[in-house]
């Protein structure tokens, strides 16, 4: 569990490192808290010939509220979101992610764009950012700054939009409004694993009745997906249990996980159900009560 | 004073802090990864991708060609004897394991090849160019599939996986089963551990050629064992080896045995005439470290319909892995897992049958609760069962068929004789710490609103104090057993305790100082212990089976009574008085009821040593006594239960509440007794929910990070609460018993009946542990296929 030999360059600004990015060609990897490519380098499943570290680039860590919504600079580390109160207004659901993320010390260096730009399929940050409809900047020397939605962002397993040669600087959430409720469930193995199955849905209401709904999951597939049909089942309709029993089925009806050692792709189904349908409930209540 | 009675001075029995804890906190202890010696090398070893294959060629040019690069070894290259078990048990075939593979490999893993370089980095990188050939051969996962009739062999000339088969039968377990109301039969598959010690092994090895002395530093329990392994299969002479266990960061069974790579590292220092170090990487201690207690049991019972039980019947059949080379063999699980079958339950008819099957998979060793936690865990289940179907409370049940305290001394059908205990009063007890007829109340009442709470209830007798007798008793074969322990005072009247036993630790500074403490009436400051070291410490088995606080307590005990009588007879020619009117206290030698009238200890044994006149015809001036000790076999108790909440919905099963009463005799730091039990328990829970080594079909290790094999932390272990009681025992010295294990024994089984508890509306079926989310599910037909 020794890494193999790499580059190592730790610029103090943005354009310095997208400078040094674009140079180290195709090879090069940037590391930000390294919960995760650390570990992949000495196991030697990662072998990047170049590191282009950005934890000496100090403006990539600001939080701050942004065009109607919440903007985050990608060097955040995730335990800032559970501390911060303005995460806590603007969007509750990634407050409360962020505590399920690793343990507190994995927190501490994780990084908000890390997680992003890394696109575990079991990640809690990437299926907030779609749950919310959110989206990343990403930039490159070559060709300067983009923003790339939240349901683009994500192509695969461990695989973005992100090109080589650019480094995700921000992630944007627009601010949960009006008589709008969230959710979020997680069933891990232990607290702080990577999710078996992870929900978080928002339910906007009109009146008594669904106004619009989603629902991401994470751990059923290879990205964080949204279970389109469940949405639009409950659309329009009055939240009860039964509807959110029905939407639970839907979900399952949508869905075919892949298994893996620690639970079986029946497992997923029935589970992202079961959290589907808790989550529905809860969003609906929170909607009730803040409307 | 009897030769069993330790005295009881201030410091036995009290909750003493351990003198260990300001090194290991200050960070000043040193481990064998803190070691490091002037032109050190580093070794790496390339390890078998395959689960059973053909090793056709090697080729380790390129590695050799890389700069940094002093030695590339292969298996042809090294001349060790292979490693091979100790145990002279008939029918127990043997499976030589080469330290490095030659022509075949068996598990994923295995090493092929070792990269020396100057430094660990490098020999990483060139570890990863050297090119094997494999042949590969079908891989066997399973004892069934090893067992099969056309299964391919893994050693050839065996003519069989199946290196061990007998049956035992006591009483007349025929007859009890056609005479029974009732039968009840369970199978049960039990999880492959590992024993995950917070220090991984490692190995430092040093050659003088000069004098030829080789220094062989290792993570190791038992490092006479491991002197005497290394002299045999490396032919070299053992008065010039010297091994020692420095600092261990947890053991459990897995650093007792002598595993290839102590041989390898040793082997690379002598022929390159440079210390070698090795160190271990998480993800090989999960491949290549030994794994444990993976067996699959079926166990039926016959019963009466007022509860009695009246025989058992097993079939423990051990998946080994690759070889049974370990130096307990591959029976450390299954041979254990049958002959305490019985436990603390009146059962005098029974009969067994053991198996050991090769597999390619990791070898299995030993690991705390050897053997015996899959066997309680399926017994409990099974007894569960019994009592629902009979519809008795399962506390009563179990404590009907117990043996009570007017039994003891009791011999149990198999050979042990539980010599004293307190089986039906622990049961008691943690029933009463955990409010159980409280709990049924509100069992009821959470079940009403979707909560599902359940309890299980986890009795439990635990061989301790691992002499020759003890292991008589579990292994039907003798396993004598050799221990020692010096204790010296020196001219300035401090003293030094030197054992046989290692610490990985336990605390053993702290316990063994507090006997010697007491019997020779001085301070714990005063007080050095030694251990660990072939060349200070006297010859010994080192630390398994909770025998150290029984051996070493024993022989400090006695060696400190003969030293104390040394002192006081020099005491006695300085004051002109008789030895017996001479009492010692706070390293003060006086006479009895008038203290003022003495001398300081250090006085006395500065006399002792130099004075003339304290010199005596036919007497041993040194102030110091080495004693031997091989205790009568002596078997601690207690009970566990726990508490668990399970979601039926998404099957995840949470520790809520634990409460354990342990029974080890006379205790001697209850402080350190707590501690053993709660880590013991939380590697229980472990097995109940969480640890499993996985394989693929192929023989794939599927769980090779902490990712993956998931062990307890402390978001899932809930505060365990420890009660106490004391039945000493009659035959050891001090009465003390020995404990550590019993956790690991008894806790699986506590949980595992729990969740089964809380999911008893829903009958469910349980084959597999550990007790996933998704097996949760299953057993209760929410999801399948």
């Amino acid at each position: 569990m020794k890494p193999s030999p790499f580059e190592y360059s730790a610029p103090a600004s943005l354009e310095e490192a997208l400078e040094v990015l674009a140079e180290a060609g195709s090879g090069a990897k940037v590391l930000a808290g390294g919960q995760s490519l650390v570990p992949l380098m000495n196991l030697r499943l990662a072998a990047p010939e170049h590191l282009v570290d950005l934890n000496g680039v100090g403006s990539l860590s600001e939080i701050r509220a942004d065009d109607g919504g919440l903007a985050i600079g990608a060097m955040a580390r995730q335990s800032t979101l559970e501390r911060s109160t303005l995460v806590e207004e603007l969007v509750p659901a990634l407050a409360h992610a962020a505590s399920h993320i690793g343990h507190f010390q994995v927190r501490n260096r994780g990084t908000v764009g890390g997680s992003l730009a890394h696109a575990d399929p079991t990640a809690e940050l990437p299926m907030i950012l779609l749950a919310a409809g959110g989206r990343v900047t990403v930039q490159s020397k070559a060709r300067g700054a983009r923003a790339v939605e939240a349901n683009d962002l994500v192509r695969g397993y461990f695989t973005t939009a992100i090109e080589p040669d650019e480094i995700l600087t921000e992630a944007w959430f627009p601010r949960l409004e009006g008589a709008a409720g969230w959710s979020f469930q997680e069933v891990a193995r232990r607290h702080g694993d990577f999710a078996l199955v992870a929900a978080a849905t928002v339910v906007r209401l009109d009146g008594d009745t669904v106004a619009d709904a989603v629902i991401a999951l994470a751990g059923v597939a290879d990205r964080p997906v949204r279970a389109a049909a469940a949405e639009e089942l409950i659309t329009g309709e009055a939240p009860s249990a039964a509807l959110a029993e029905h939407a639970a089925d839907a979900v399952r009806g949508e869905l075919s996980p892949t298994g893996d050692v620690h639970a079986s792709s029946e497992y997923r189904r029935e589970v992202a159900g079961v959290l589907v349908g808790r989550a529905l409930s809860e969003a609906a209540q929170r909607a009730q009560a803040g409307s | 004073m009897s030769e069993l009675t330790i005295p009881r001075g201030k410091h036995v029995g009290a909750r003493v802090n351990r003198v260990e804890d300001p090194a290991l906190l200050a960070g000043e202890a040193k481990f064998v990864c803190d070691l490091t010696l002037p032109r050190m090398l580093h070794a790496a070893f390339v390890r078998s991708p395959y689960a059973h294959a053909r090793i056709t060629s090697i080729d380790t040019s390129d590695a050799l060609a890389m700069p940094g690069i002093e030695a590339v070894l292969t298996g042809s290259d090294i001349t060790a004897y292979p490693l091979s078990d100790l145990v002279a048990l008939e029918g127990l075939q043997k499976t030589p394991q080469p330290v490095v593979a030659t022509d075949r490999v068996r598990f994923v893993g295995e090493a092929v090849a070792v990269v020396v370089a100057r430094d660990p980095y490098v020999a990483e990188d060139a570890a990863a160019r050297v090119e094997v050939d494999y042949e590969e051969l079908p891989a066997m996962t399973s004892v069934e599939a090893a067992m099969g009739d056309d299964a391919p062999l893994l050693f050839d000339d065996l003519g069989s996986n199946v290196v061990f088969q007998t049956t035992r039968t006591f009483g007349d377990p025929d007859v009890a089963f056609a005479s029974a109301d009732r039968t009840y039969r369970r199978r049960m598959r039990g999880n492959r551990f590992v024993a995950a010690p917070m220090e991984t092994r490692g190995v430092l090895a040093d050659f003088e050629r000069a004098s030829g002395k080789l220094t062989v530093w290792s993570s190791n329990q038992m490092p006479d064992l491991l002197r005497v392994t290394l002299s045999a299969v490396l032919q070299f002479p053992a008065q010039k080896l010297r091994a020692v266990a420095p600092h261990v960061g947890g053991g459990f069974g897995q650093k007792m045995t002598t595993h290839p790579e102590e041989v390898v590292v040793a082997y690379l220092a002598l022929q390159l005439g440079r210390p070698v170090r090795w160190i271990e990487d998480r993800r090989e201690n999960l491949l290549a470290a030994a794994h444990a207690k993976e067996q699959v049991i079926e166990l039926e019972a016959a019963v009466k319909d007022d509860g009695t039980i009246l025989a058992f019947r097993s079939r423990c059949v051990g998946d080994a892995g690759g070889y049974s080379f370990n130096q307990a063999s591959a029976l450390i699980e299954p041979w254990y897992s049958a002959t305490l079958m019985p436990g603390v339950y009146k059962v005098q008819n029974y009969e067994f049958e053991v198996l050991a099957v090769l597999t390619n998979k990791t070898p299995i060793g030993p690991y705390r609760g050897v053997g015996w936690t899959p066997g309680h865990t399926i017994r409990e289940m099974l007894l569960d069962e019994i009592a629902s179907d009979l519809g008795l409370d399962p506390a009563e049940f179990r404590q009907r068929n117990m043996v009570t305290a007017g039994e003891f001394p009791y011999k149990a059908c198999v050979g042990q004789v539980y010599d004293s205990g307190s089986f039906i009063e622990s049961v008691d007890k943690a029933l009463e710490m955990i409010g159980y007829e409280e709990f049924r109340a509100e069992q009821e009442s959470a079940r009403a609103r979707g909560c599902h709470l359940g309890i299980g209830i986890s009795p439990y007798v635990e061989p301790t104090g691992f002499g020759s007798e003890a292991a008589q008793q579990q292994a039907e074969f003798p396993f004598p057993s050799h221990d020692n322990a010096t204790v010296t005072v020196d001219p300035t009247g401090k003293v030094t305790v030197a054992l046989s036993v290692t610490t990985q630790g336990q605390g053993h500074k702290t316990t063994f100082a507090q006997i010697a403490a007491d019997t020779l009436g001085v301070e714990l400051e005063d007080i050095a212990v030694v251990q660990g070291d072939t060349d200070t410490s006297p010859f010994g088995m080192g630390t398994y089976a909770s025998r150290a606080a029984v051996i070493a307590g024993g022989s400090v005990a006695l060696a400190a009574g003969e030293v104390r009588q040394k002192i006081l007879d020099a005491a006695g020619v300085l004051l002109e008085i008789a030895a017996d009117d001479l009492t010692i206290e706070s390293s003060r030698v006086s006479v009895k009821g008038s203290p003022g009238r003495g001398m300081s200890l250090g006085d006395v044994a500065m006399a002792a040593y130099w004075a003339p006149t304290t010199r005596q015809e036919g007497k041993d001036p040194f102030l110091s006594a080495t004693r031997f000790y091989d205790p009568k076999a002596t078997y601690g108790n207690g009970c566990i239960v726990a508490v668990v909440e399970v979601d039926v919905e998404t099957g995840h099963a949470q520790v809520k509440r634990l409460a354990v009463v342990e029974d080890c005799g006379t205790v001697l730091n209850p402080m350190i007794v707590e501690g053993q039990v709660r880590g013991a328990i939380a590697q229980g829970i472990g097995g109940a929910l969480y640890e499993s080594i996985v394989y693929s079909e192929t023989g794939q290790p599927l769980t090779t990070t902490y990712l993956d094999y998931l062990l307890p932390t402390s978001t899932e272990v809930p505060s365990i609460e420890v009660g106490h009681l004391e039945s000493p025992s009659p035959l050891t010295v001090g009465g003390i018993k020995g404990m550590g294990e019993s956790g690991l024994i008894a806790a699986q089984g506590a949980v595992v009946s729990a969740v089964i508890d809380a999911l008893d509306p829903f009958d469910p079926e349980i084959e597999e542990l550990p007790l996933s989310p998704d097996r949760v599910l299953r057993s209760i037909g929410r999801i399948s296929g």
